[in-house]
């Protein structure tokens, strides 16, 4: 059984294990890490698409965690308390990386790329009920890491605009903006994915 | 209002509210509400992404020996 199991079978809840974590207990660290590994390394990995600094960049969040424990009054979630440090965690690998995430401003500039925007044209089949788990991973990794960050941030980890915006230092609108253009350019690559198996089919 | 005028107000409405014109315009147009239909099911199905994955035991074993180190932790009690 590993720690975290055992702590939660002998009754002990996530607050207690945070607060024995406070006081230096080193099981209910690692009892934390287990409960939560999963999700920040997922995280992670979305937003690096490699593993080895996926999980340099969850060793890091964990141990900025760790580190500032005994800060955590309760005002938030734990999960989400420790979700927002590793978004900053790897927003600023990214941002030495010198990545194009932290251009957000970009929308502001007139794109040609994005849309139909067509008044004439056909209707396209749509996508609804298409598309499995594994295109859509394909697909996402595929997209431009400023694009992921916002789609990974906000369709997948549910967080809201203003808070994306807060976490990024952009406004409400270029958030939006953003996911709209991830989202567009994930429905190029799905119907390219869609008509690529038809074909094949044929 | 052409497709171009409301795709270019598509991502603030998108989630919801919109002009009168606006909504007409995607109740009528089939080009814009196949669109729509389609960025929404792209925003549902995010939800199929749930975390599937573990990292390597290396990731645990570094973040022990720092906090270790850096005295963060007292010596681990053994009565579980």
């Amino acid at each position: 059984m590993t720690t975290a199991k055992k702590i939660l079978a002998n009754g002990i809840s996530e607050q207690e294990a945070i607060q024995r974590a406070q006081q230096g207990d080193a099981e209910c660290f690692e009892a934390l890490y287990g409960l939560h590994k999963r999700r920040v390394y997922s995280l992670c990995l979305r937003m690096t698409g490699n593993t080895a600094e996926a999980e340099d960049l969850t060793q890091e969040a964990f141990l900025q965690l760790f580190r500032k424990i005994a800060t955590f009054r309760g005002e938030s979630a734990f999960s989400t308390w420790l979700h927002r440090l590793a978004v900053n965690v790897v927003l600023m690998h990214l941002r030495k990386k010198g990545l194009p995430e932290v251009s957000l401003e970009e929308s502001m500039e007139p794109q040609q790329e994005d849309g139909p925007k067509k008044d004439v044209g056909t209707r396209d089949n749509v996508l609804a009920g298409s598309i499995d788990r594994v295109n859509l991973e394909r697909a996402v990794e595929s997209l431009p890491p400023g694009y992921r960050i916002i789609f990974v941030l906000h369709d997948v980890e549910g967080y809201e605009h203003n808070e994306i915006a807060e976490m990024m230092g952009c406004s409400i609108g270029n958030s939006k903006s953003q996911l709209h253009k991830a989202r567009m350019k994930l429905r190029d690559l799905l119907k390219q994915s869609k008509a690529e198996k038809a074909a094949n089919r044929r | 209002m052409t497709c171009a005028e409301f795709q270019k107000v598509l991502p603030y409405i998108i989630d919801g509210g919109g002009s009168p014109e606006e909504q007409e315009h995607l109740r009528t147009c089939p080009v814009c509400s196949d669109l729509v239909a389609d960025l929404r099911y792209i925003a549902d199905i995010a939800k199929l992404l749930v975390p599937m994955e573990d990292p390597s035991p290396r990731v645990w074993n570094g973040i022990e020996k720092s906090i270790e180190r850096e005295g963060l932790v007292k010596p681990a009690r053994r009565n579980f």
